[in-house]
Order: structure tokens, then C-alpha cells, then sequence
């Protein structure tokens, strides 16, 4: 602690902040690779950290106890599917209602899509005299009522008895209200989906959607839910049904079992060989989404570290061109008292100073980074990101600055004090 | 038990005492110095065997052609080198065989610098210049600028004291210089060539300042080839060919 006082951080820190404003535009140039580096750093966090936090609520919104059972395997997927996926079975009617048998399964019901068939062909939905084709029409069971994932806000859900009798009955998302139904109530109304007439039950309350949501099908407001039976008749092409189960509380994970257990004896599939269903929770979407961001964070690390190295290489390059120029100074300091590790430490402290600078600048452009992302997706800066982005900078500084200090506190004071 | 003729000499640590060679009175106490360099083949002797004595309150001139092993000498009493050979104290320390850190020490604490350049801090006021060895000398931020003021009323530099080096003129800067030297309350003030920046007039002043100096008590050694400047001190040293040609006092 005395060395620390004798060699003096504050007057050091001073004297440092001097010479970075005599020379401005030097020291400006010099850190621009740190700033960079530091800037990324802020932003990827902003970003990442934001769209999780949005990924997260929007995937828990689909219930935290939802198992969705589709035909090929879950996740993000780029291109053709592979042979062995095309070739599966699809799921059916009878294997949703299966489900239901199982212990840990509170309910399950099939979701039939009749927004678009196989040659993408869709079913006008017209009402009012306005008609659209992006709404997405979904087919499935009362039960789904329990799966907690839609809420009515006014009217009900249609009835088993309503399904089973093929009656064409609706309920209705809220931008479907809000644009067939600007100023009436829509319950009892009619709607025509696909040539038929359709009654109105009840209306959605609007959902919270992922960075405020679509338009069209990629709205989720932006739905109709009729019953299955009647689904599948108006469009006998459309195959593919998914299944939601819903488990009972805190049996999460014996569900998921269950499940698979019962699909691959249902599906035959023989003991050696993998699931020929996509099986995913809320979870595991959430963990899936992770990795996938992970890698993404993983990368930008490694290119806002070439901008930190690069930065660095600049104040070594600067502080020992600094050295030099001042190598008078220095000699002078010598003469008067300082000793190596004086001047050692003025050196690290002005390098460490100059690239915190450019950290600093960094973490503001960062900052106004993410005040500008927020504007289209909920974003927030992890307190782990501005420290880490300014202890890097100031590390780069005393890293690389390490040298041109060494060298300035050997530096014979005989020599310094002669060089012109 | 062992004899004492088979004891063997352990390494000397600097301030030991010798019998034959107590720790000296004398403030400057250098006993058969050499400093030699290696330079190719033949070594180069800058030094060959300077002996002398400075008291306390001495005022003393270094003269000597250059070549001559003045500047050598200087950097010796400076405490920027040590000898090859020989002994030197200063202030009854040995400091023939200290270590870097030590000899920093010692220039910090015994010796005022006055250079012929000022090589004062361009961006730094006078103030901040003047404090410079008391950082080094560990003194805390209130009593640095308490001392650091009166060490610029003494040199008659009070209203300057908030000025960069490059408001002063060269007799102010040089005044600056002074005052740093003088700071830290050293036992020797060591000036080389300190008028040789500055016009005729101007150097009257600063001698004239080293003589008030010199008169309050402290110790002057003045570096320096013009025969004007030296005839000022009280004790002239003349150097030629790395030895004391000549050891005058003259006053």
C-alpha cells in the first residue's frame, strides 16, 4: 500500500488525463478499436438478452405444462427435411384422444391447421363485406379451453356436443373482432370461412406476442378456432394434425415419458430406433432457443475481441511512440527521485486510462444502442455486460501497455536525459 | 574453532565500516574513483582515480574540456551511475555500491538537480513542476503544495506559480528548475551548465541567485566549461584526461 501511495495513482491518473488531452486526436484514433470492441459487446448483450427475455415470456405464455407432439422433430429448421422425416406417419385424431388415458395427462386434443394445405392454397374468411385469406384457422377440440393458452374475454367456447354434431361455430382471436367487427359486438355474428357460414361464440383477449407481434398469419390475435370435426371436413386435405397435451401439475417430466412411451407403441416404432414425432415443451423450446443464442454470443465474443486486440496493438503502438517522445521526461523523473517501478506504473496507469477512455465511450454508444433497440424489441443491458466491457478495456490498456512501461523504467537515466 | 586467517571476506554491503576508511565528515567524500567503459577492444577510462573532498557549504566549480570526464564525474556525484572502482560517500552514505532503487532514493533525498535544458514538464504549471520530487518522496498532496510554494517565493517566483513553462521566460524557467531542486531540502544542489540556454544577462541573474543560495547555507556544485561561470564559486576543481588537474579554492 505505501509502494501503491508513494508511486501516487490519483497524480498519476491527472497526468495521464492531461496528456490524452493534449493530444486529442491521437488518443481518439488510438482507441477506436477498443471502442468498437467494447461497443459490440454492449450491444449483442442488449440484444440477446432481450430477445430471450421475449422468447421466454412468449413461450411460457403457451403454458408452462403444454407438450406438443408434432410429426417431424421440433426446433429451427433450414431446408429440406430429411428423407426419414418426409417419410413419417402423421398423427391422428384417435392418438390425441389416446393420450387422454394416460395418468399424468390432465387432457390432450388435436389441432388441425386448415390455414393452408399441402400446394399452399388458402380459405377466404370474409365477413361485412371485407374478406382476408391470412387469417390462420385452427381445428381443434372444447378441451382446449383448459390448455389455458387462449383466454376468452367475451362469449364461450363452442361444446363437445357442438364438435360431435358438426356445428359450424367460431371463436374468434382479437384483430379477427377488430377487423370484421370494428364497431359491433361480433358475438352471434356471422363470418363465412371457406363458403360456409359461421357463428361467432366468443372472442379472444388479445395475447402479448413476441417483439409486438406480426401481421397475417404471423399475427397470434390474428386466429379462428373451430371445431375439429368441422375443420377437417371443410378441408378433408389437410392432414397434418398436432397434438397438445397437458399435464397435471408438477408431473412435467413423467408426462413427457408417458407420452413418448405410448406414441412409439401407437407409431410401432421398435425398441432400437429414435422418436419418428417431435416431442417439445416450453422448456425445451426455451433451451433450444439458448443454445442457439449462446452460439450466436459466443461469436460476437470472439469478433469484439479481435477489435479489443486490435485496439490494443494501437495503444502499444501509441504508448511507445509516447516513450520515446518523452524520453527526456523521463530521464528527468529519474534524476529526481523516480524509481523503476514509479515510472513503470505512470506508463500503465496513462495506457490503462486511454483504453478505459475508449471502454467508457464504448459503453455510452452501447447504451444509446439499446435505447434505440428498445424501440422495436423489448431489450435491456445485463449488469455483467458494461462491467465486463469496461474491466476488458482497461485490462487491454495494462496488457498492452506493459511493455512500452517496461521499457520506459529501464530506461538509463544518463541516456534519457541526453536524448534529443 | 577456526582460525581467523580462514575466515573468508564476505561480499561488502555498502555501508560497512572499514577500519582504515571510517565513514567520512565530509559532506562529498570520493576516494580513488575510476569509471571505465568497454568500448571494442580497448577500454575506455573516463575516470582514472579522482580523490576529493566536499564540506558542507562549499560552493564549487567542475570545469574541464569536454572529453575531459567532467560529465562523467558529474553523473558519478549525481548518484545517475557508479564508479567502476573506488569509493563514494555522500552525507556519510556509501553509495558506490547501491542498487538502482537505493540510488533513486538517494537522488530524491540528498540531491537537487538544476540542468542546463530545465527539462521542466510542458503541461504541468510551475507549481505542479516544483512538486514533482515530493511525489517521488512519498509527501502527502497538502504539505507538497505548502513546500512547493515556499520553494517558489524563494527563488521570487510567487506570482508565477499557476504558469506552464512555456508562459515563463528562460530565467523563470530556470528559477522553476531552482525551486524543484530545492524542494525536497537536499544536502548538495547540483547544476550542469545551468546558464548554457540562457543570454549573458539572464545568467547574471541566475549566479547571482546560486551566490544568495549558497549564502543561506546550502551546498552548490556547478558543472560547467565557461571560465566566467566557475570564477564564481569559492573552489574550482579542473578536470583533464578522467583525472583532477588542478584543486583550487580562489575565494
Amino acid at each position: 500500500m505505501r509502494q501503491l501511495l508513494r508511486s501516487d495513482i490519483y497524480e498519476n491518473l491527472m497526468m495521464a488525463l492531461g496528456t490524452l488531452r493534449a493530444n486529442k486526436l491521437r488518443s481518439a484514433l488510438t482507441v477506436v478499436g477498443v471502442v468498437i470492441g467494447v461497443w459490440t459487446v454492449m450491444a449483442i448483450a442488449s440484444i440477446i438478452s432481450g430477445i430471450d427475455e421475449a422468447v421466454k415470456k412468449a413461450v411460457e405464455s403457451f403454458g408452462t405444462r403444454s407438450i406438443i407432439i408434432s410429426k417431424f422433430d421440433p426446433g429451427i429448421h433450414v431446408g429440406r427435411r430429411s428423407r426419414e422425416e418426409r417419410m413419417r406417419k402423421n398423427l391422428t385424431y384417435d392418438d390425441a384422444i389416446a393420450l387422454r388415458a394416460l395418468p399424468t395427462i390432465e387432457t390432450s386434443m388435436p389441432l388441425l391447421d386448415i390455414t393452408n394445405n399441402f400446394f399452399g392454397s388458402k380459405l377466404n374468411v370474409s365477413a361485412n363485406g371485407k374478406t382476408s385469406s391470412a387469417v390462420r384457422l385452427q381445428g381443434t377440440l372444447p378441451d382446449y379451453d383448459r390448455a389455458g393458452i387462449m383466454i376468452i374475454s367475451q362469449g364461450r367456447w363452442f361444446s363437445q356436443f357442438e364438435n360431435d354434431n358438426n356445428e359450424e361455430v367460431c371463436v374468434i382471436g382479437s384483430t379477427v373482432a377488430d377487423t370484421f367487427f370494428p364497431t359491433q359486438s361480433p358475438l352471434d355474428q356471422t363470418i363465412q370461412i371457406g363458403g360456409s357460414n359461421f357463428r361467432v361464440l366468443g372472442v379472444f383477449e388479445p395475447r402479448e406476442q413476441l417483439g409486438g407481434g406480426g401481421t397475417g398469419t404471423n399475427d397470434q390475435n390474428n386466429v379462428i378456432y373451430i371445431p375439429y370435426n368441422v375443420a377437417h371436413k371443410l378441408k378433408p386435405d389437410a392432414e397434418q394434425v398436432t397434438i397438445l397435451a397437458i399435464a397435471r401439475a408438477g408431473q412435467m417430466d413423467e408426462a413427457v415419458d408417458q407420452v413418448t412411451d405410448m406414441l412409439r407403441v401407437r407409431r410401432s416404432v421398435s425398441f432400437s430406433q429414435p422418436n419418428d414425432f417431435g416431442i417439445s415443451t416450453a422448456e425445451s423450446i426455451i433451451s433450444q432457443f439458448r443454445s442457439i443464442t449462446a452460439g450466436i454470443a459466443l461469436a460476437m465474443v470472439a469478433i469484439s475481441s479481435v477489435g479489443l486486440m486490435v485496439g490494443g496493438i494501437g495503444v502499444m503502438n501509441i504508448m511507445l511512440v509516447s516513450v520515446t517522445e518523452r524520453t527526456r521526461e523521463i530521464g528527468m523523473r529519474k534524476a529526481i527521485g523516480a524509481r523503476r517501478k514509479d515510472i513503470l506504473w505512470q506508463f500503465l496507469i496513462e495506457a490503462a486510462t486511454l483504453t478505459g477512455f475508449g471502454g467508457l465511450v464504448g459503453l455510452l454508444m452501447g447504451w444509446a444502442t439499446t435505447l434505440l433497440i428498445r424501440l422495436f424489441v423489448p431489450s435491456y443491458v445485463p449488469v455483467w455486460a458494461p462491467i465486463a466491457g469496461f474491466v476488458a478495456s482497461v485490462g487491454i490498456g495494462i496488457v498492452f501497455g506493459l511493455w512500452p512501461a517496461w521499457k520506459a523504467a529501464r530506461l538509463d537515466p544518463i541516456e534519457a536525459l541526453r536524448y534529443e | 574453532m577456526e582460525s581467523p586467517a580462514t575466515i573468508e571476506p564476505r561480499a561488502l554491503e555498502h555501508g560497512d565500516l572499514l577500519a582504515h576508511d571510517a565513514v567520512p565528515a565530509a559532506l562529498i567524500s570520493m576516494r580513488d574513483i575510476w569509471k571505465t567503459y568497454e568500448m571494442g577492444e580497448e577500454p575506455l577510462h573516463a575516470l582514472r582515480g579522482v580523490s576529493f573532498d566536499v564540506q558542507r557549504g562549499e560552493y564549487l566549480a567542475i570545469i574541464g574540456p569536454s572529453g575531459s570526464g567532467k560529465s562523467t564525474l558529474m553523473n558519478l556525484i549525481g548518484c545517475l551511475d557508479t564508479p567502476s572502482q573506488g569509493r563514494y560517500w555522500i552525507n556519510g552514505k556509501l553509495v558506490s555500491e547501491m542498487d538502482d532503487d537505493e540510488l533513486a532514493h538517494i537522488r530524491n533525498k540528498e540531491i537537487g538537480f538544476v540542468f542546463q535544458t530545465f527539462n521542466l514538464l510542458a503541461r504541468a504549471t510551475a507549481l505542479h513542476n516544483v512538486e514533482l520530487p515530493l511525489i517521488y518522496a512519498g509527501i502527502s498532496s497538502a504539505d507538497r503544495h505548502e513546500r512547493a510554494k515556499n520553494a517558489l517565493s524563494s527563488v521570487e517566483l510567487s506570482d508565477r506559480m499557476m504558469h506552464r513553462p512555456n508562459e515563463l521566460s528562460g530565467g523563470q524557467r530556470q528559477r522553476v528548475a531552482i525551486a524543484r531542486a530545492l524542494v525536497n531540502h537536499p544536502s548538495l544542489l547540483l547544476a550542469d551548465e545551468p546558464t548554457g540556454a540562457l543570454d549573458s544577462h539572464t545568467s547574471i541573474e541566475i549566479m547571482n541567485l546560486f551566490e544568495r543560495l549558497h549564502a543561506e547555507g546550502n551546498t552548490i556544485i556547478v558543472v560547467t566549461h565557461e571560465p566566467d561561470i566557475a570564477s564564481r564559486a569559492h573552489r574550482v576543481i579542473a578536470i583533464r584526461d578522467g583525472q583532477i588537474e588542478k584543486d583550487e579554492k580562489i575565494r
